[in-house]
């Protein structure tokens, strides 16, 4: 079966058998990484970002920022890189041309190739990528955390990650998807991303782009699938937790909102940048490496404040729209409209006056005092899946607390390997 | 004082709209989503500033609602407790409010 990604490229997974990998790695410099990073080399590893297979070097990332592609002239909006200081550098006696071994909660993670050492300006980075300089932008504020030095070269994972119940339920490399959805049958397969637990708006904001991704596809076997791909990262305090998110959306289907063979949800672990419009053509670019032929973006996608203009997303991967694989859904908004009596799209509904919002703060706002929403706002089975959470995942909050985030099982656990010294 | 064009959700359950209906005040909840009702107290950006300050986890929703979201049950509680009293919705609930924390 064909496994083709972004910009046609095949997805390639670097990934070391374990009697291979504990030879490989012996001896190697081991150097601890953070959990960006960790979550990063799994996505290159098993092809989620490619044509990527290791971190950036300096002409990727000038590409990246000046023109929004790789050297090579494929799309690509974010720069993928690995930064360490002058210190570390010379503390662990790295140069071009070494293999190191990343480790990640004690444990070996992956190889490093390290092709390439170099500096790039970040304020400029910044600037290219997020339209600002300003450092309450979050993904501004995380370049600007970004160490001196980038390091370039291939990874490659030598200790696949155990994920944890719910995640394990929820986890696909990239050739899984492509082969799960062979096995589904469907022919389109649009992209829904999300970092919410999802309520009746976004529950239609699906189901429109599931018609307009079916395209001219005949609906006596239904061909088309809505693959939630949900992002599991880093989580700011407020924030849904990550249990909750995945379970949530998985009960769409199983509690019935949605047929059981039409929708799918995974994750990709991966740190918003909160880019807007550049995460949204990074977004196309991960979900055409999971096979989906549509991506869905509604209004604000993947922006942060004020920053980006409400359908600036959309203008953007028009621009870039014949160099994408994937094919962008707009989408507008969502109301309830209590004339209509109905969950709505502004694109139909003429109550302007009338119509009822909504948002996500909004929702959390219930939640949290402690009122149960009607059926048209979240579903109860929802609702009951993010209280249940809340008690098993989260230290009786439905939201990420301080408690959550020093103390939440953890996503996936890393086997212990002899790697040697040194 | 600035104009109080600020809102704080109190979402209304049985037990809340109960104690509304009590007060006298049931008629100042409203239908605000899809057949859930609120009662909003309206407060100043002055205020707004202070409560954003006290309670950090909260966040002023500028784009959509131009609310006050996400503050602890506790301080709802407080605050309808308060509106009650004082039988209003206006910025003086509020100014009770934060002389009490």
């Amino acid at each position: 079966m064909s496994y083709k990604g972004h910009g046609g490229k095949e997805i390639v997974e670097n990934v070391l058998e374990k009697e291979k990998a504990k030879e490989a790695i012996q001896g190697l410099t081991q150097i601890p990484v953070r959990r960006q990073i960790a979550h990063e080399c799994i996505s290159l590893s098993y092809g989620f970002f490619t044509p990527l297979q290791g971190f950036m070097g300096y002409n990727d990332v000038d590409a990246v920022c000046k023109d929004m592609t790789l050297e090579d002239g494929t799309v690509w909006s974010i720069p993928i890189v690995f930064d360490m200081s002058d210190d570390e550098i010379k503390k662990y006696d790295i140069k071009e041309g070494d293999t190191v071994l990343f480790t990640y909660m004690d444990a070996p993670l992956a190889m490093f190739e390290i092709e390439e050492i170099y500096e790039y300006d970040k304020k400029f980075m910044a600037e290219k990528v997020y339209g600002t300089t300003e450092e309450k932008h979050p993904g501004v504020k995380r370049t600007y955390e970004y160490a001196d030095k980038f390091l370039a070269g291939k990874v490659t994972l030598v200790n696949e990650p155990k994920f944890n119940e719910p995640y394990a339920s929820f986890w696909k490399t990239p050739k899984q998807h492509f082969e799960a959805f062979k096995e589904k049958g469907w022919e389109h397969v649009v992209a829904h991303q999300t970092r919410n637990v999802p309520h009746t708006g976004h529950e239609w904001l699906m189901k429109y782009a599931w018609f307009a991704a079916n395209e001219d596809l005949t609906v006596d076997t239904l061909k088309t699938g809505v693959l939630v791909n949900c992002i599991i990262g880093e989580k700011r305090k407020g924030d849904y937790i990550d249990e909750a998110i995945l379970l949530a959306q998985n009960m769409l289907r199983v509690a019935g909102y949605f047929r059981e063979d039409v929708h799918m949800v995974t994750f990709t672990l991966w740190d918003m940048r909160y880019a807007g419009p550049r995460e949204a053509v990074f977004h196309a670019a991960l979900r055409a490496n999971l096979g989906c032929t549509h991506h869905m973006y509604g209004r604000d996608h993947a922006g942060v404040g004020d920053y980006y203009g409400t359908y600036d997303a959309h203008y953007l991967l028009k621009s870039v729209k014949d160099k994408l694989s994937i094919k962008p859904v707009f989408i507008l908004e969502n109301w309830y409209c209590p004339v209509c009596a109905e969950v709505t799209s502004s694109a139909f509904c003429a109550h302007t006056k009338e119509k009822q919002k909504f948002s996500g703060t909004l929702i959390r706002s219930i939640i949290i005092d402690g009122v149960k929403p009607t059926r048209l706002v979240l579903r109860p089975e929802v609702f009951d899946t993010v209280m249940e959470c809340a008690e098993k995942y989260g230290f009786g909050s439905p939201f990420v607390t301080d408690k959550y985030l020093t103390d939440r099982q953890p996503i996936f656990t890393l086997e212990p390997m002899d790697v040697g010294k040194a | 004082m600035s104009e109080a064009d600020i809102g704080i959700n109190i979402w209304i359950n049985e037990e809340r709209y109960e104690k509304l209906q009590e007060a006298g005040l049931a008629d100042l909840a409203h239908d605000k989503l899809a057949g859930m009702k609120v009662l909003q107290i309206k407060c100043t950006e002055e205020q707004k500033d202070k409560i954003l300050e006290k309670f950090p986890m909260a966040k002023y929703d500028a784009s959509t609602t131009r609310t006050i979201e996400l503050l602890p049950r506790e301080v709802k509680d407080k605050i309808f407790e308060i509106a009650l009293k004082l039988k209003s919705t206006g910025p003086e609930v509020i100014d009770e409010f934060l002389k009490s924390v």
